[in-house]
């Protein structure tokens, strides 16, 4: 297949996103179409070029020397790719009937499409210097759909986020250079491009470079001195909170440290070394601090963003046990987080939609009246917590297996602490279900008269998820084969 | 096709949990506007045929419940005519036309409504009959085929593959089918007590649809083949469970059913914990009589894999209620209804004993643990427990907590069992596994029946029962009886084994201190169990004997006491088919 559709189906989101508030619609109906389509559109390009692999690289543009914007579709920018080009479309959907309430939705639409195409960009960059590229463009077009209200919260979070997300790409760029200097090649390659000759008595110098530059990666996976910023942004419509606090902009996050970790630096350089000690006990510290924190939370979406915090770094902990094992259990939490997160979102979005209310204990009772959206929370949880049968099982069992594997102590740790952010994880998650189900003998239902579920255009992105949910988890071998062939190529 | 056999007791209640869940489900969504469903018309066309004709205590309890709901919905009705101010005699005559034609008015509207609700509490009846004979139906037959499958002889079918390597297996064998077994006979029993019981609890669908699942849930369990097949039912047991408890849907059943949650998946991912492990370190995840752990993979990882082992012990004993994790207990089987606290604290609880079980004699292989600081940590919190258990239940009050109490120092003894790693303790571990469900079952079902007809549920309350309902507690009485370890009833068979296996095992300090400890304990089993028994057949002088009334419980609750009763009775007279059961299979794990 001929390489320029990467370039397509990259650009094609993002001009079209600009063209949305410029079009006069008739009414929002067709605008509503016109989105739908143009997501819709670049989802397929996007399936249609993963089932055919474009095979050589696609140079977009030359800057200076060997600095390049080029695309190249590998094993890892595939389930990237998969996941983005699968939720795009049914997150969109969502947004439809949830943004009627928020207002400005000509702009909201605008960024969130052009997101897409960004979100696409980090996935088939081939080299660190494109990768890092349109990570710097992610958090700027990301930051307006989280100020998207406009009060003063929302100005404040994005503010934040502002912050850390261009400081950690300071740390990032700084990795950056030291593998241009000391790499053979800028371009990603399985098991690393350090030139170890080149290096001599340096190697404790590029250890460190390489704790900067996850660490700035990691910022926006919300890892622990950096994860503030994540619950902060919960102030964002749901939509924005659903797709990229939980998908697409945090998974890039954990996306490119894969990257420089796996195709950079290298795991045989980096195996065994303090640096991988360091970034692994902070990943330790991350899960059961996220865990924590979201038990201590009233706020809905803040809780799930603290859940995001502590589930993203069971990713990072995958990546950092550093062998393939633990890249494979990474990428299949990062798949299924992806669906048990969104949907959970979602619903989250749907009671606030349709109730106004946001904190925990004004949830009384509400599962009689929504009893589609709460089934499907409890689910949702219950995937989250890990119970057999559903997808976070699978990937838990893969991580710990792996961290097992790996024959290492902070290895044992770390499964200890899968554990321990399981239980927590149960019971901010169950406490709501319980509270929802069973408000209590006396319980006034007159209170909640009127609420019911919302239309379909809320409940069956909801209804997908669960059966990916259950899809994933009662057969997820042949996500796992396909996994298991990409992590094959590190050593 | 024979294979297929084992899922089909899994099976049938799970379709039938969704027929009851999803006809609940509606009445929800519906309203009252619905007025036939499926349970009403089968309620109904039982009843044409004639077929449930003791409609003595029906007919009673309708004429009882319009009698309730009259009253409760009557001085709405009246309210015209009563409260009327002082007023001149004019207008007090106008008034009081006023008030009698308002007061007919008011009686049309009450016949009116007495006809309705009549239908609607014949309605109702309707229902609950149709309910009940569809959940008897599906138990007996689910019952029928797991017992058919359970001893028919080891087989074994793989379902799917839950993850590559990993499927979903089931495979029956000696220590399976005992525990379905076990689980069928109090399942069936209970149930059919709870169809009288749960009339003043309510919410009958969603009772008997988790009631129905938590079974099919269970029989699964039992005949898992492999680790992770058992952890998928483990898990989903404590959540299909957690409604029964929190059923009457008060503040304090709520928090209870929490607590279980929480510490029932505390103790499931301890349990993980290990399973990663051993899915490491062992040859396959199937479970393997004598373990098949490999210990060439082990090399230097031993220490981690104690730690690990300890942990799926102190996890796994959640359920089980040992020592540091057993007190959603007493929080939980007292507030759930009786058939549910009953089942809970005869045959839940055992699957933590089963899971340890599968553990230790089927993963791990009792030489590895056998002289390690795990053992003796464990013998040392079983003990603890069994004492602690005693101590708590005998200072308790009210009947249902103690018996709660009661079971958690009356698995300790089964755990205690099991630590010694001798066959013949284990022997005793799993009799008294047997005569403790049936025995804590009928306790349990004792206590429903004391609040069901007395509305009593604390223990000083209880004097003189005897003399009011002399069956029952005759029958509590020998259950009692049976657990104290008393000859010729069960206990003291299992009792036996347990001490003569301490003894033997040579386990140093513990080979004298398990059975002084277990002797102690039987005393303050009878301190806390037959006080009841006094009071309740020698109220004492000051009790008055004339205004006697027989309160005696119908039929439906006193039969499966009586069953009980006599199954005590029985393994303890011919304990011997059942011990060389035991035996065979201490045999061939050790």
């Amino acid at each position: 297949m001929n390489a320029s559709i990467m370039v397509i189906v990259v650009l094609l989101p993002m001009f079209a996103g600009v063209l949305i508030p410029l079009i006069p619609y008739k009414n929002r109906v067709q605008m509503e179409i016109y989105i739908e389509s143009i997501v819709l559109l670049n989802s397929l390009l996007v399936f249609v070029m993963l089932f055919n692999k474009p095979q050589e690289a696609c140079v977009l543009l030359r800057f200076t020397g060997n600095l390049s914007l080029s695309f190249q579709l590998d094993g890892l920018g595939t389930v990237f790719a998969a996941i983005v080009a699968a939720l795009w479309p049914l997150a969109t959907l969502y947004s439809f009937e949830y943004m009627k309430h928020e207002g400005h939705e000509k702009y909201f639409f605008m960024f969130y499409v052009i997101t897409y195409g960004v979100t696409l960009g980090i996935a088939l960059s081939e080299d660190i210097v494109t990768m890092y590229c349109f990570y710097e463009v992610l958090s700027l077009v990301t930051l307006p759909l989280i100020m998207h209200t406009l009060s003063r919260e929302a100005i404040l979070a994005s503010r934040s986020y502002l912050y850390y997300s261009l400081g950690g790409a300071a740390f990032a760029f700084i990795g950056m250079i030291f593998i241009l200097t000391y790499g053979t090649t800028a371009d990603f390659t399985p098991g690393g491009v350090l030139d170890i000759s080149r290096l001599g008595d340096k190697k404790n110098i590029l250890l460190f470079v390489y704790v900067l530059c996850f660490c700035g990666f990691s910022v926006k996976a919300a890892m622990f001195p950096f994860s503030s910023w994540l619950p902060k942004a919960g102030v964002a419509p749901t939509p924005v909170t659903a797709l990229l606090h939980a998908v697409a902009v945090v998974k890039a996050g954990a996306f490119t440290t894969m990257r420089v970790t796996y195709y950079s630096f290298g795991t045989e350089f980096l195996r065994g070394t303090w640096a991988q000690n360091v970034v692994m006990v902070l990943v330790i510290i991350t899960i059961v601090y996220g865990c924590s924190r979201a038990l201590k939370e009233t706020h809905i979406k803040r809780r799930l963003a603290w859940s995001t915090v502590s589930n993203l770094s069971y990713i990072l902990f995958g990546v950092v046990l550093m062998t393939p094992l633990g890249l494979m259990g990474a990428l299949a939490h990062m798949i299924f987080h992806a669906v048990m997160k969104i949907c959970s979102f979602f619903c989250a979005g749907s009671i606030m939609y349709k109730t106004g209310k946001h904190y925990i204990h004004e949830l009384d009772g509400l599962g009689r009246k929504m009893p589609k959206i709460f089934v499907i929370f409890t689910i949702s949880g219950l995937a989250l917590m890990g119970v057999p049968g559903l997808c976070g099982f699978v990937s838990k069992w893969y991580l710990a297996k792996a961290a097992v594997n790996s024959g290492t102590v902070l290895g044992f740790v770390g499964v200890a602490a899968l554990l321990v952010s399981a239980l927590l994880t149960a019971i901010y998650m169950m406490t709501i279900s319980v509270r929802a189900f069973f408000p209590g003998k006396d319980f006034d239902y007159s209170k909640l008269d009127g609420i019911k579920d919302p239309n379909w255009m809320m409940i069956l992105p909801l209804v997908l998820f669960v059966i990916a949910m259950f899809y994933f988890g009662l057969h997820s071998e042949p996500v796992i084969h396909a996994l298991e062939s990409i992590a094959a190529q590190i050593q | 096709m024979l294979y297929g056999l084992i899922l089909l007791p899994v099976f049938l209640p799970e379709i039938a949990v969704i027929i009851l869940l999803v006809s609940s489900f509606c009445e929800h969504l519906g309203g009252e506007k619905k007025k036939t469903n499926l349970f009403i018309k089968i309620g109904a066309a039982v009843k044409r045929s004639g077929l449930a004709d003791s409609d003595k205590i029906r007919e009673k309890n309708k004429k009882k419940e319009l009698k309730r709901r009259t009253q409760k919905e009557g001085p709405k009705e009246n309210y015209a005519g009563k409260d009327q101010p002082v007023m001149l005699p004019s207008v007090q005559r106008v008034g009081r036309q006023v008030s009698e034609k308002s007061r007919a008015i008011a009686g049309k509207v009450q016949v009116k409504a007495k006809n309705q609700l009549q239908s609607q509490i014949l309605r109702t009846e309707e229902e609950r009959l149709g309910i009940h004979i569809f959940t008897g139906i599906v138990l007996i037959v689910s019952a029928l085929l797991a017992l058919i499958a359970a001893w028919t002889g080891d087989k074994s079918v793989t379902l799917f593959y839950l993850m590559k390597d990993i499927p979903v297996y089931f495979h029956i064998d000696a220590i399976g089918s005992l525990f379905v077994t076990i689980v069928t006979i109090v399942w069936v029993l209970a149930g059919i007590y709870a169809f009288v019981y749960m009339e003043h609890e309510g919410e009958e669908k969603r009772f008997f649809g988790f009631y129905l699942v938590v079974y099919a849930v269970l029989v699964a369990l039992d005949f898992s083949g492999n680790l992770v097949t058992m952890y998928l039912f483990y898990e989903l047991m404590t959540l299909t469970s957690m409604p029964l408890v929190l059923h009457n849907g008060s503040r304090e059943a709520i928090m209870a059913a929490l607590k279980y949650l929480f510490y029932s998946m505390c103790g499931a991912y301890l349990g993980l914990f290990g399973i990663f492990f051993l899915s490491q370190y062992c040859d396959t995840l199937n479970f393997t009589a004598g373990g098949s752990l490999n210990l060439a993979l082990v090399g230097e990882h031993q220490t981690v894999l104690l730690i690990a082992v300890f942990a799926m012990l102190i996890g796994f004993g959640a359920k089980a209620g040992m020592f540091p994790l057993h007190a959603w207990l007493p929080a939980a089987h007292p507030v759930a209804p009786s058939p549910a606290s009953a089942v809970l604290s005869g045959i839940i609880v055992k699957s933590g004993v089963l899971a340890i079980i599968r553990v230790v004699y089927y993963m791990v292989g009792a030489d590895f643990l056998r002289g390690t600081w795990v053992q003796t940590a464990w013998m040392t919190l079983t003990l603890l427990t069994v004492f602690m258990g005693s101590m708590l239940a005998y200072r308790e009050k009210v009947l249902k907590k103690r018996l709660a109490y009661s079971t958690v120092s009356q698995i300790s003894y089964i755990l205690f069992g099991l630590s010694v790693l001798s066959p013949t303790a284990f022997t005793g571990a799993l009799l008294h596994t047997v005569c403790h469900a049936f025995i804590k079952t009928a306790l349990f079902l004792t206590a429903g029946i004391f609040m069901f007809q007395c509305n009593k549920t604390r223990v000083d309350e209880l004097s003189g029962i005897g003399k009011q309902m002399p069956k029952t507690l005759w029958c509590y009485t020998i259950v009692s009886l049976g657990l104290i370890g008393i000859p010729p009833m069960s206990g003291f068979i299992s009792k036996w084994y347990l001490a003569e296996g301490a003894l033997e095992a040579g386990a140093g300090v513990f080979g004298w201190l398990g059975p002084v400890i277990l002797l102690i304990s039987a005393f303050l089993t009878a301190g806390y169990l037959l006080p009841i028994t006094m009071k309740g057949f020698f109220p004492g002088k000051e009790a008055d004997g004339a205004g006697i009334i027989k309160k005696e419980p119908s039929c439906a609750m006193l039969i499966p006491l009586i069953i009980f009763a006599a199954l005590t009775i029985l393994l303890g007279i011919f304990p011997g088919p059942l011990a060389d059961y035991a035996s065979r299979i201490a045999a061939a794990v050790m």
